[in-house]
Parts: structure tokens; sequence; C-alpha cells
């Protein structure tokens, strides 16, 4: 028996078997897929769609500029227009495409059946599509988000922003942030774990290691966003000053939070495009991609460096000649890593034999075009000549360089390279090559007169241009360029329509690969693998078709596609979409009526439930052992069992969470406006006393987790139930204090104070509350026989999470209640 | 030297800095320029490319130095790439040409040389950093800028007074703009003036800069700032010593009284009971504190948030259609009578 995917182990309920494996058919079985191929093809048809959207949505922005004073749409209009535009290329375009990469191919890639969590995955899936429904309904209803992709306080705020639209817009992005930072920690867990035997670190294709590094950016930078919208939606919906001046608070802190997010963002974005070129460039140049292990730290280096640059995007606010010289001086350094790797992708063609097929075309424009972005990149590194162009075309110059001709020629190149592989068809080369140069052609034409448009001061955003000032004849060849590429969408789309009903049959390996997902059918069996690969060398299909002295590069490359017996694949589950749809409830609520946000929010708990426990035998094991959710094969590459792994990638990504709570307290730290003030009302002695019940919750937690390794599911049951009682008692305490502090006057939106420190507290009470229900289930199935001594895992995940929530309250303690 | 729109500007600019000239620029870049600027097509009155003032030079120098190295990396990875391309075509499909995995030679190669490129950017912009956010000299002439939506207001304390839209300021000394949004981020530009600051509310920010020549430039507000962000422009009128000094003195005047029984004062009683007064300073006629300061209105050279030139057509369209005009505009359409219009614009035009 061979198990795959991880922590569903449990529901691997179908026994699929050599012959003939059929794949169930049909809607529901769609709707229910927790198949990462299919779910890949899910977020890529999806993500299609929103690209549609978007390109429409800039057409008519080009179409409203193409001549001075233009009366296509209104001003509100194409602010709604440049809005959306931005938010779904980049949330509902590009990071869903890049995730359709990672679905499909990561597991194909590393050698395996499935992701760590395919569940997680569908939940992943079906959060996001919902989510781009909701922001997309915001059109239905008349008032799509109008501030901005970037969303700048106090623009957002209630008084400048009145009507939903940007309630639209933040809880949209909630919703996808949640979606992003849940599959980011499946893909971290998955190539952690799920490596085939001998596939080390260093022998990952490029595109696995991009992956990786994205994921751990989406991880990283998606906390302190979520965290920045949540303050946004309090200051909305509730009145809190956070990004008010006139309550004390500061709109720069909304610009520093959102960029945190937003400049490993940009990664987020490009890294998945430098993976696929770095598989491309070497497969049509049949050679291997230069330089191998530069490339992995270059893009390692990339991602580090992207968190220490965020300001760069501010130097227009006046940050100060220190804080303008650093950021200016750590953006430079990213041109390295970057030049380096444009430096080896050249000498990955070079001594090659280049074969220009549609694919590698879009590859080398990819090089061409990521280039010239790169190199106005350098200019704005530089603050004083940033200051000219910042928010000007030229930056729209810039990032479309960088976006467009990187990102998404990439990903273009992605999908002529592995469409055969998903679908068993070759794409058109003829209508490949029409859109290839269409797009080329029309792309530049659109963004390189945007760099003489924005040294001729053209600012960005802009609705309207009067005749006079020397841009008419520029903005009309930008449109003109974006007609083109329009078309060359089209041709694009009649090529898919085509090809996927008469294309040419593919074959296993059409473009001779030389990763391992080219060693399989076309498209691949349900579970991936007949056997597992054992790895030898990097490329390792290339070395095995051509070996050199050094030998082949897999152990037994018939075994991948032998005849198989029984291989147990995830059982599909309606949860993920059930569990996303009450998120959507509770989260639409919002927007309509607090009767629904309950509702919604109960739904969610209990779908959340659900979820948790569907792996979970109904009735008591007779042996008293549990069930079978402590199986071997949780246990990885890595060492450590695949859920365990998830938990530390979580309390990671927490870290920031709590981290930015924590970072905007201090920063607002005595600046209200008003009393009372944290001194005249902070309860020492009792918190002193709750804090000391909370670290005690940790002690018996571990006896309970000891208990457990003990083989004594009696007395870690005991020990759980202490670790919730006293979790319980320390939120008592809150509930005490809070309400305390409310009878002293110290309501939600009195001053900074009360905010921040509502909202941070009110965070973290909300982890122990979640904490006591984990434990509280724990116990529950542990005393039904359903989870069994054999379970550990399980507790200690609760374990590690209890821990964590106990050190967070240690920080908070110390620094809100002991240094005032 | 890229795009000149001006003639006469060109040369008092070279005269004043020729000390600070920028050294030529690549070759690659020079050709560029010259084939875009000989055709005038980079001409803007809104231009980065011939600046007006230290600060601009400072930024435009770097641009060049800038400029003229990504046009040699350009040009390099551009022709390395078509060499490839066009060497390298595929001649015999079933060969295998040699797998080279890299070269640690090579690899430091192309570490080693941006990192000494990225060091020559680099300390003229950290020296350019520090010497334009310097302290403002003594006898610097301090303007408060403050951006509404969606105009700009210039209240210059020193002097005494307030004005909207045109923005006035001594050739040849040194000014200090302290910038502030009143409502939402704004970002004060005159792209031949030098960079742009951002005006965030709750805080000041402030650009130091000495225009170097009389003229009239473009401004534009850069940061997204809602409805009518296009909407938001001004004129920066630099004017000789002598020429400030006569118009800084006009202004501090209260506004002038038209005589009895023209149609300015006629005109100036439809103002006063109205809506005008609620929203509209004139020194000596009303308080209102929301809109422009009127008092000196017929001297301006536009009107509404810059997008006008002030003549009577425009300014009787705009009493009458002002978020017609321009979306989201906080003055409401005025219910007035032709007469009371031209009245009122007579009046208006009579504030110089």
């Amino acid at each position: 028996m061979i198990e795959a995917g991880g922590a569903d182990a449990r529901a691997m309920s179908i026994v699929a078997h050599a012959a003939p494996h059929a794949e169930a058919r049909g809607l529901a079985s769609w709707l229910t897929t927790v198949d990462h191929k299919r779910i890949g093809i899910l977020y890529g048809t999806s993500a299609l769609v929103f690209f549609l959207v978007a390109g429409v949505e800039a057409l008519l922005i080009r179409l409203q500029l193409a001549r001075p004073d233009g009366q296509l749409v209104g001003a509100q209009r194409f602010n709604e227009l440049f809005t959306m535009h931005g938010t779904s290329m980049v949330f509902l375009a590009v990071m869903p495409l890049s995730a359709a990469f990672f679905n499909y191919l990561v597991p194909l890639m590393i050698g395996a059946r499935d992701v760590a969590f395919p569940r997680l995955n569908a939940f992943s899936y079906w959060v996001f599509l919902l989510g781009g429904l909701f922001l997309n309904a915001s059109w239905l209803v008349g008032t799509p988000p109008d501030a901005g992709w970037f969303g700048y306080a106090p623009l957002t705020s209630k008084p400048f922003s009145v009507g939903p639209h940007s309630d639209f817009w933040l809880l949209g992005l909630l919703l996808l942030g949640t979606s992003s930072i849940l599959a980011s920690l499946n893909f971290l867990v998955t190539i952690l774990n799920l490596r085939a035997p001998g596939m080390t670190f260093l022998r990952l294709p490029l595109f696995v290691w991009t992956t990786l590094v994205t994921n751990v950016l989406i991880l990283l930078a998606f906390p302190p966003i979520t965290v920045a919208l949540v303050f946004l939606m309090f200051d909305r919906f509730f009145g809190t000053p956070f990004y008010i001046p006139a309550g004390g608070g500061s709109p720069l802190l909304w610009q520093h939070l959102f960029w945190i997010f937003g400049h490993p963002e940009v990664y987020i974005l490009i890294l998945p495009a430098m993976g696929i070129v770095s598989e491309v460039l070497p497969a049509f140049a049949r050679k291997p991609l230069f330089g191998y292990p530069s490339m992995v730290y270059a893009t390692a280096l990339i991602g580090f460096l992207g968190f220490g640059v965020w300001a760069h995007h501010m130097f227009a606010v006046g940050m100060g000649p220190i804080a303008d010289s650093a950021f200016a001086l750590t953006t430079m350094l990213i041109a390295i890593p970057t030049g380096i790797k444009i430096f080896n992708w050249l000498c990955t063609l070079w001594g090659g034999s280049l074969r220009f097929r549609t694919a590698f075309c879009f590859a080398v424009a990819f090089v061409a075009m990521f280039t010239i972005g790169g190199l106005s990149g350098i200019m704005h590194a530089s603050p004083p000549v940033d200051l000219q162009q910042t928010d000007s075309y030229f930056v729209v110059a810039h990032f479309h360089y960088v976006l467009f001709g990187g990102m998404i020629l990439g990903l273009f190149a992605g999908i002529y390279y592995w469409f055969p592989k998903v679908t068993g068809r070759l794409l058109d080369e003829r209508l490949g090559l029409c859109h290839f140069w269409l797009m080329l052609v029309g792309f530049n034409l659109t963004f390189f007169p945007m760099h003489f448009l924005g040294l001729m001061g053209m600012p960005r955003r802009i609705y309207t241009y009067p005749a006079g000032l020397g841009w008419d004849f520029w903005n009309l060849v930008c449109t003109v360029g974006a007609v083109l590429q329009g078309i060359s969408v089209l041709v694009f789309l009649a090529n898919v329509l085509r090809s996927l009903r008469a294309g040419a049959p593919a074959g296993p390996d059409p473009w001779d690969g030389r990763t391992l997902e080219w060693a399989l059918p076309s498209p691949p069996p349900v579970y991936n693998f007949a056997a597992l690969p054992t790895v030898l060398r990097r490329d390792a299909l290339w070395l095995t078709k051509h070996p050199d002295a050094r030998g082949p590069g897999l152990a037994d490359p018939g075994a991948l596609v032998a005849p198989v017996g029984a291989i147990h694949m995830p059982a599909p589950s309606h949860w993920p979409l059930l569990t996303a749809l009450a998120m959507v409830v509770l989260v639409a609520g919002a927007l309509l009526h607090l009767g629904v946000v309950i509702v919604g929010g109960l739904l969610t708990a209990l779908a959340v439930l659900a979820f948790a426990t569907e792996l979970v035998p109904a009735r008591a094991d007779p042996g008293g052992h549990g069930g079978g959710v402590h199986e071997d094969p949780h246990v990885g590459a890595t060492g450590l069992d695949h859920r365990k792994l998830g938990v530390w990638a979580f309390i990671g990504s927490e870290c920031l969470f709590f981290g930015t709570l924590i970072s905007t307290y201090m920063v607002y730290r005595g600046r209200s406006l008003q009393g009372p003030y944290p001194q005249e009302i902070l309860n020492v002695p009792l918190i002193t006393m709750s804090t000391f019940v909370l670290l005690m919750s940790s002690l018996t937690m571990v006896l309970g987790v000891a208990a457990i390794q003990a083989r004594d599911v009696r007395v870690a049951r005991r020990w759980l139930l202490a670790t919730a009682a006293l979790g319980g008692v320390f939120l008592a305490g809150q509930v005490y204090e809070f309400s305390h502090f409310v009878h002293e006057g110290l309501g939600l939106t009195t001053n900074l104070f009360a905010a921040t420190f509502y909202v941070m507290v009110g965070f973290h009470g909300a982890h122990v509350t979640v904490g006591v229900v984990w434990l509280s289930v724990l116990w529950y199935l542990l005393a039904r026989g359903r989870l069994g001594a054999r379970d550990e895992a399980l507790v200690d995940m609760a374990g590690l999470y209890w821990h964590f929530v106990d050190v967070v309250w240690i920080a908070i303690f110390t620094l809100v209640y002991l240094i005032q | 030297m890229i795009g000149l729109p001006d003639r006469i500007h060109m040369e008092s600019e070279l005269t004043l800095r020729r000390a600070r000239r920028p050294r030529v620029p690549g070759l690659w870049a020079v050709a560029i320029g010259l084939a875009l600027a000989g055709c005038g097509w980079l001409d803007s009155p809104a231009t980065t490319l011939t600046p007006r003032s230290d600060f601009g030079w400072i930024s435009h120098r770097i641009f060049l130095q800038i400029l003229r190295w990504d046009t040699g990396i350009f040009v390099v990875v551009q022709i390395l790439l078509l060499i490839a391309i066009f060497r390298f075509r595929e001649r015999d499909p079933k060969a295998i040409p040699p797998q080279v995995r890299g070269s640690v030679k090579l690899e430091l190669v192309w570490t080693v040389i941006p990192a000494v490129i990225l060091t020559f950017i680099a300390f003229p912009t950290v020296g350019a950093i520090f010497r334009t956010q310097a302290a403002p000299p003594k006898d610097a002439l301090r303007v408060r800028v403050i951006g509404h939506q969606w105009w700009w207001e210039f209240q210059y304390p020193d002097l005494g007074f307030a004005t909207a839209t045109d923005l006035h300021l001594p050739a040849g000394r040194p000014v200090s703009l302290e910038i502030a949004g009143a409502d939402v981020i704004h970002s004060f530009w005159v792209p031949q003036l030098g960079g742009k600051r951002d005006a965030i509310p709750g805080g000041i920010t402030r650009i130091v800069l000495t225009p170097d020549a009389p003229g009239e430039y473009y401004g534009q507000c850069a940061e997204f700032c809602g409805a009518s962000h296009a909407n938001m422009r001004h004129l920066a009128v630099v004017d000789a010593p002598e020429a400030f000094a006569a118009w800084a003195a006009s202004q501090k005047e209260p506004a002038p009284t038209p005589p009895d029984g023209s149609p300015a004062a006629a005109g100036r009683d439809v103002f006063r009971t109205a809506a005008c007064v609620g929203c509209h300073t004139i020194r000596g006629v009303s308080t209102g504190g929301i809109g422009p300061d009127l008092t000196h209105f017929g001297s301006r050279k536009t009107i509404a948030g810059g997008i006008f030139p002030n003549t009577p057509e425009n300014l009787a369209r705009w009493v009458r259609h002002a978020p017609g005009l321009k979306p989201g505009s906080l003055m409401p359409e005025q219910r007035l009578s032709d007469p009371e219009v031209a009245a009122l614009v007579a009046y208006l035009g009579s504030l110089r």
C-alpha cells in the first residue's frame, strides 16, 4: 500500500487500481476535488478569466486616455477602473496563475503524489475564487473600489470614502489574504517534506526553488497587510482613529504596513515567472541552467532583501535623509542578485541548440523586457531621481516592464510549455507565434512611450489631461499598443480553444524535458507516479535520457509509469467549498447586516470544526489506539510530521501578525490625544495574576503532551482539560478587564491607546479562545475513543500553538503592562 | 540636454548654471535623446528634462548618470542576447550541445561589476539626498503649501497673505516650501522646479529650492487624492525679484473696493448675499475658510484648481456648474440669474 498526500491520509478511502484508474467525472467531482492537478486547472482557468476582466479594465483606461479631454468614462468610473485593474491583476490574475503552476507542477517536479494538505489546498482555491467574485460583485451593485490598489489612508477613511467602495476592497483582500497564507504553508510543507528520495535541495528544479521562496514571502508578507486591513476595517466600521490624523493616528502607518507587504509582493509576483523561465530556457537550449547554485542563492537573496526595501515606495513622504539613504542602498543591493540571474540566463542560451518554439520565444522576451524594467528600477532606487519619477507615468512604464514584460511573458512561456502536459495536446505554434509577436510589439508600444510621458511630467491615475502639454501623441501610441495586446490575447484564446479540441497529441515528453513531470503520460494519472522516483542527480530525467559519464539521473525510470496495484489517494471532500462559502457569508454580512455576520460566523465555526474532524473516525477504535491519522508517511523528508511542520510555518506567519500589532501599539504609545491613558487605567496586579495562570497552562500543556507520548490517554485528557480550564480563567480575566475599562470610559474609539490595545489584546484573546476550543475538541475525541494514544502528533500540534500564544502574551504583558 | 521648449530660459539657465553642468551622458543616451528632442517629441511645459532650479538640477544630473550606466548595460545585455539567438539556433535536431553547468569565474565577474557600478551611483545619490534635505538658509522665503481636495493653497506667513492656484516665487532666492495636506494626501510637483513631495494631513514636509529663471511652470498634484485628482493643477510663476516684490506688495493690500454703482459693486452685493461668503475669504468682505481665498482673485492666471484660464467666460461657467466641470467639487452649483452671475464675475475680476 502506498500512501499519497499527507494529513489526509485517513481519507484515502478511494483505492485506485492499475486499470483503469478512472477519474471521477462531472461537476460534483470538480467541486469536491482535492487532486492538486485539478485544483491547478481550476486556479488557472479562474485566473485567466479574471485576467481578461482586468485586461478589459486596462483597455478602457487606455481608450479614455487616447486623446486629451477624453469623454469615454467619467472621473469616478476611471478611478474605479484603475483600482480594480491593479487589484485584480495582482490578487486575482497573477498570484493565482502562479498558484496554478505551483499546484500542477510542484508535486510532479519533486516526485510526490499530491500536496501535503490536499483539502486545505482545495479550501485555498475556493476562498480565492469566492473572494475574487466578491470583489467583482462590487461592479454589480455599482460601488467598485475606487481608492487605488494601494488604498492610501485617509482617502479610504469614512469621511472621504462614503459608500461601500473601500469596504468591498478591504473585505475582499482579507479573504484573498487568508487564501494565500493557507496556500503558502501548504506549499512550504509540500516542498520541504514531500520530496522524493534523493531529491535534495540542490537537486530541486529552479521553479520549485522560486516556489519555495515565493511562499515563504507570502507567509511572512501577508500578515502585515492583514493587520493593516483590520485597522482600516475598524476605522471604517467602528470609528477608531488608526489612520485618522484628527484622532492622533497617522496615514503613514498605512503606507509602511502596506509596503512592508507590497514590496515582497513584487517578488511574490515575479519569482514564479523567473522560475518558469529558468525551466523553459534550458529545455529549449538543451543545456542545463547556467550557474544553478548561484541562481538558488540569488532567488533566496532577492526574497530576503525584499523585506528591507519597502520605504523606497515612500521617498516622497519625506522620511529624512538617513532613512532615504538606507532604503536607497538596500534597494540598489537587489540589483546584484537580479543581474546575476540575467547573465546566467544569457549563458544558458550561449552554446546551446536553440529551438524557437513559442514557449521559448516568450522566455527570451522575458529576459529582454525584464532587463529594461530592472534598469529603470535602478533610477527609482536613487531618491533624488525617484522624486521626479514616482507617481508619474515613468513608474507605470517601469513596473509594467517588470510585471508584464517579466511576469506575464514568463507565465505565457509556462502556459505554452506545460499546456501539453496538462491537456495532452500541443498548442498551435503558428497561432502561438502570432500571439507572441502581437503581444511583444503591442506591449512595447504601450509601455515604452510611458517612459517619455513620465519624463514629460504626466502624473499617474489622472482620468483626463488637457491638450497642449505635449502628451497627446504618446498617449495615442500607448492606446494603439494596448489594442494590439488585446488582439494578441484573443489570438491566444482562439489557440487554446482550438488546441483543446484539435491540437496535435503531445505524448509524454514533447520538448525533451529535463524535469520529472515529462516522465509521466500527458495528462498524468491521478496518482502521478506509479512508484515514487529515486533521484540520483539534478536534471534527473534529462540525464536518464542522455546519460553522461557520471551515470543516469534516476534509479529506476521504468517504475514511474509501470502498472500499479492499489494506491491510496485522498478522498474528495465537500468541506473545503462549504467552509469557504460560510466565510464569504461572514464577510459579505459586514456589508449587509449584523445578523448575517453572526450567522456567517457560526456557520464558519461549524464548518471549520467539521473540516477539522472530517478524517477522524466516527466511532471508537476497538483497539483503543485511535484511528489512522498517525500513519508513518506523515513524516516527510525533513523527518518532521507534515502537520507539525505546518503548525510551525503557521506560527512563523503569526509572529509577523502579532509583531505588527505590537509594533503599532508601541509606535502609537503616548500619542493619544485624550484620556484615559494607560497608566491611569491598567490593573497590573490583576493581569499579573492572569498572566501567571496562562503560564501555568503552558506547564499543564507540557504535561499533557508528555502523557500522550507515554501513551497514557487518561492522564493526557486530564491535563488537556486543565489547560483549557486555565485558558478559560485567563479569558475571564480579560473579559473582566475589558468591561472594567469600558466602565471607566475607555471605549474602542476613545483614543489611540484604546484602539491599539483592544485590537491587539482582543486578537490575542481570540487566539486563546481558539486554543481552548481546540483543546476541548481534542479532549472530547480522546474521551470518546475516536482518537487514541498514537495520535500524539495532534496533541503536539495543539501544544505548539498553545505555547506560541502564551509567548505572545509574555511579549504583550511586558510591553504593555510592565514597561509603561 | 533633451527637449528644449523655450530658448530664452535655456540661455539664462546656461549662464546661471554653467559651473554645475552635467557631464556628457553616454553616447547612446545622447543619440536617443537627440533623436527624440530634435523632433520635439519630448517637449512639454511639464517636462522634467529642463530643470529650472538647483533642486531640479541635482536630480537631473543623477538621472543622466544612471541613464548612461543603464544604456551601457542595456546595450551589452541585448547585444549578447541577439548574438546568442542568432548564433546558437538549432542546426541539427539530434545534436546535444556541451552540457556546461556554470563558471564560478564568470559568475563572479557579473557579481562584482554591477556592485562597482552601483557604488558609482550610490555615492552621488547619498550626497544629493543630504544636500537637498539640508535645513533651509536663513534668508529663505517661507511658503506654506496646503493641498485641498482639489486645489492648492499658498500661504506666505512672513508676508502676511494667502493665495491659491498660482504660486509666485522670486527667482534666485531660496524658498522653503512647507507642505501639508488639509484632508487627504496630495503631492506637490512642479516638474521643471524639481521632484515632488507629499502633502500629508497631520504633518509637514519640505522642499528647499532656488528657482533659476523667471517663467511660468506647470504643476499638478501627483498623489491620487480622489475623484478630481486629475483636476488639481496649478501654475508656478517665478518672477524677477522686483516683480515679485511688487506682486507681494499688492497681495498684502485688502481687496479693492469697487466704485459705487459699478457692475462690480453689484457683484460684491451678490457675493455677500449668496452662498459664497460661507466658504471664501475676501479680506475686508468675508471670512469663509473652506474654499480658496479670493482677495486678489483677479490677479490670478488660472481658476478652479488650475484647470481653466482666468477669463470671465470660464468664471461664469464655473460659478454656475462647478461640480459638472470638476467631478466631486465641493463648490455647489449656484442658482443665480444671468445678471447676478455677470455682476459676480465683474466683481471677482476687479479684485486685482
